[in-house]
């Protein structure tokens, strides 16, 4: 087992005058992974984060960062806390100037950059939350979802490598919700590591690599999403239920109607179960739908707009909030804002065309996450490029007149 | 009525006009105000203002006429008294039966304050609706103005709109359930939405200490500003505007300088 970055071994804590918040938590965090700390209201979840980036001092136990168990002295703990990002449940309660941009820069005027650094910070952070354009605005004018990206880009701008959420999707719309959860998959994949707190066991199926189910100040289960979920029992003790898709796939495999071995992760996986389980093989189609994938950074508007008022595509998603900003830019109207790649594959089974809209590094994760279905599920999905301008000529033989 | 007035601040024609030129100009025409002798020169600055107010910021004028009716009404209650209280001159009108009469220097005094008062508000105005408060906190700094006081205003800036926000869902609560139905009921109600936005404010005092922590602070708040540079035409306009009023200010009453 390669070293966690960071871990929490046998971690005690009670608040003045209180029970044990805590009472012997261990978790370890790998790098690069997507944990979600689950458990119902008071099980001790902001308890457990709050001591991951030093805010509190476990009672007895350790905290480990890289190996070293945290030092208290202010110095280490600056540094520790420039490395370990801590997002606040409720953004009033983090955003403490009087505009976005002096908010966002707080984190780096305090680390003593200089001026131009502290400016292309923000800059870079404003720009990966999707928020650039409102630098001059004041946070009581902002929505719900606005004011979590800025408690989010106050964070980013320091360029942490551990960033913590607690319950981040709290007190917010679904699609805000969706956006911010949708941000921590950027994140993810772009390397960093991201931790969460929820009690939101949908969320934490669908999103997390790694669950840790809290109840009452202790660990009760650890493992991938669908193992733990899976328990019942486990989950009723925690006052929690399970997601809806793996309780249907759990009774449908007690009713024989499908075959129970690995639980599906997400809504694709499960219509291509139920597919074979009713047919006994995946039916042959005389033509899947074609899935059209842009680069927002390299493709102008007009081209991807000739798509679809062409026909071309019956829909379209977009995925990140650069492309997000995008779409809004040149009116593209998007079907899909999240859960992008499983939409349009399941669109592309019946036989519908779709565009995705992306950027950067989400580009070759679309590419890959496509390639790898059309390895498992033995249906080949042609993923076409739509062309940078330059080369738009190009684009126009390689697509099929339908 | 704070948001709106912010909403203005934030979003009015005069926005990008740099904002130490509108608050120079909105400070030097309240000082012209206060130290004319005469009254012309405040009413011209009262006209001016809310013509710039009104034409430059497009202001919509039913807004701005109620946000002046808040000063010009505590102006005119005092100004009652000081028709009767002050004496001196020929006695225009007499109450009759009561010791109280209306002198020429009373009437001349009040005409006086109500035209300061009056322009001295216009040109509040014009500053607090055509500038939001936080590129005044840049020019504080820039203006070498010491940086506790600046944070401190910052952070109460801040922190008026959540309490603001508290207070209202607080007293909310206390209406839907009744709190304010006979005046006891309002007195003790009352008492309790102080105590609660008390206990409130000490709490999220103690959370922002904690916020902040959790974002490396080293007693560092805002950012270096970028400046935006006076346009030279709005500068001369500026400064002949101020001249001109100086010159009515002067040739209506001489300069008070003690």
């Amino acid at each position: 087992m390669t070293e966690p970055l960071l871990e929490a071994e046998n971690v005690a804590y009670a608040y003045p005058n209180g029970p044990a918040a805590l009472a012997g938590v261990s978790v370890r965090i790998e790098a690069g992974s997507k944990t979600a700390i689950v458990g119902p209201n008071g099980a001790g979840k902001s308890t457990l984060l709050l001591m991951l980036n030093g805010m509190l001092r476990p009672a007895s136990g350790a905290i480990r960062f890289d190996g070293r168990p945290l030092a208290y002295d202010n110095r280490s703990l600056r540094e520790l806390r420039r490395r370990v990002g801590f997002v606040f449940q409720n953004p009033d309660v983090q955003i403490v100037a009087p505009t976005v941009e002096a908010d966002v820069a707080f984190g780096p005027v305090n680390l003593g950059l200089p001026p131009d650094a502290v400016r292309r910070a923000v800059r870079d952070a404003l720009g990966y939350v999707g928020l650039r354009g409102y630098e001059k605005r004041p946070p009581h004018h902002l929505s719900g979802g606005e004011k979590k990206r800025v408690a989010i880009a106050g964070i980013l701008a320091m360029e942490p490598a551990v960033l913590v959420f607690d319950e981040p999707t709290n007190t917010l719309d679904p699609a805000s919700s969706e956006e911010v959860m949708e941000l921590l998959d950027e994140l993810a994949s772009s390397g960093r590591t991201v931790l969460v707190s929820t009690h939101d066991v949908e969320l934490a199926y669908r999103w997390a690599d790694s669950v840790v189910l809290m109840e009452h100040g202790s660990v009760l289960a650890r493992g991938p999403p669908e193992a733990v979920f899976s328990d019942h029992a486990l989950l009723a003790s925690a006052r929690l239920k399970p997601p809806a898709l793996l309780d249907l796939y759990n009774e449908l495999g007690l009713r024989g109607v499908i075959d129970r071995d690995a639980p599906p992760k997400s809504v694709l996986e499960f219509t291509d179960r139920i597919e074979r389980a009713m047919h006994g093989h995946a039916p042959a189609r005389d033509r899947n739908g074609r899935i059209y994938l842009c680069n927002a950074d390299l493709t102008g508007g007009d081209e991807v707009r000739r798509l679809v008022e062409r026909g071309t595509v019956d829909h379209v998603g977009a995925m990140g909030t650069r492309a997000k900003e995008f779409a809004n830019r040149e009116r593209i109207l998007l079907d899909y804002t999240y859960g992008v790649i499983d939409k349009c594959i399941l669109k592309a089974l019946i036989g519908e065309n779709s565009l995705i809209i992306t950027t950067g590094g989400m580009v070759e994760h679309v590419h890959r996450r496509i390639g790898e279905y059309s390895a498992e599920s033995g249906r080949a999905l042609a993923v076409i490029p739509v062309r940078e301008p330059e080369d738009a000529s190009l684009a126009k033989d390689d697509r099929i007149p339908i | 009525m704070y948001e709106v007035l912010e909403d203005f601040a934030q979003t009015n024609n005069l926005r990008e006009t740099s904002p130490g030129l509108k608050l120079f100009i909105g400070l030097a025409s309240i000082l012209l105000c206060v130290s004319s002798p005469g009254p012309v020169a405040p009413l011209l600055v009262a006209a001016s203002m809310s013509a710039a107010v009104l034409a430059l910021a497009k202001i919509p004028a039913r807004f701005y006429a109620k946000l002046l009716l808040v000063p010009v009404s505590f102006a005119a209650m005092s100004i009652v008294v000081i028709l009767f209280i002050t004496g001196g001159g020929a006695v225009l009108l007499e109450v009759p039966g009561l010791p109280l009469a209306i002198t020429a220097d009373g009437a001349n005094l009040a005409l006086l304050l109500l035209a300061r008062v009056f322009g001295g508000m216009c040109s509040l105005y014009f500053i607090a609706l055509t500038t939001p408060m936080t590129e005044i906190f840049d020019l504080l700094r820039k203006l070498r103005v010491p940086a506790v006081l600046i944070d401190l205003a910052m952070l109460t800036y801040r922190f008026i709109f959540i309490l603001i926000e508290e207070a209202g869902q607080i007293y909310r609560s206390q209406v839907m359930r009744l709190g304010y139905r006979r005046f006891r009921e309002s007195v003790h109600s009352f008492g309790m939405l102080a105590g609660a936005l008390f206990i409130r404010t000490w709490e999220s005092g103690e959370s922002l200490v904690l916020a902040m922590d959790a974002r490396c602070y080293d007693g560092k708040l805002g950012i270096p500003s970028d400046s935006r540079p006076v346009s030279v035409p709005a500068l001369a306009g500026g400064l002949l505007y101020l001249s001109a009023v100086l010159g009515v200010s002067v040739s209506t009453g001489g300069v008070v300088l003690v």
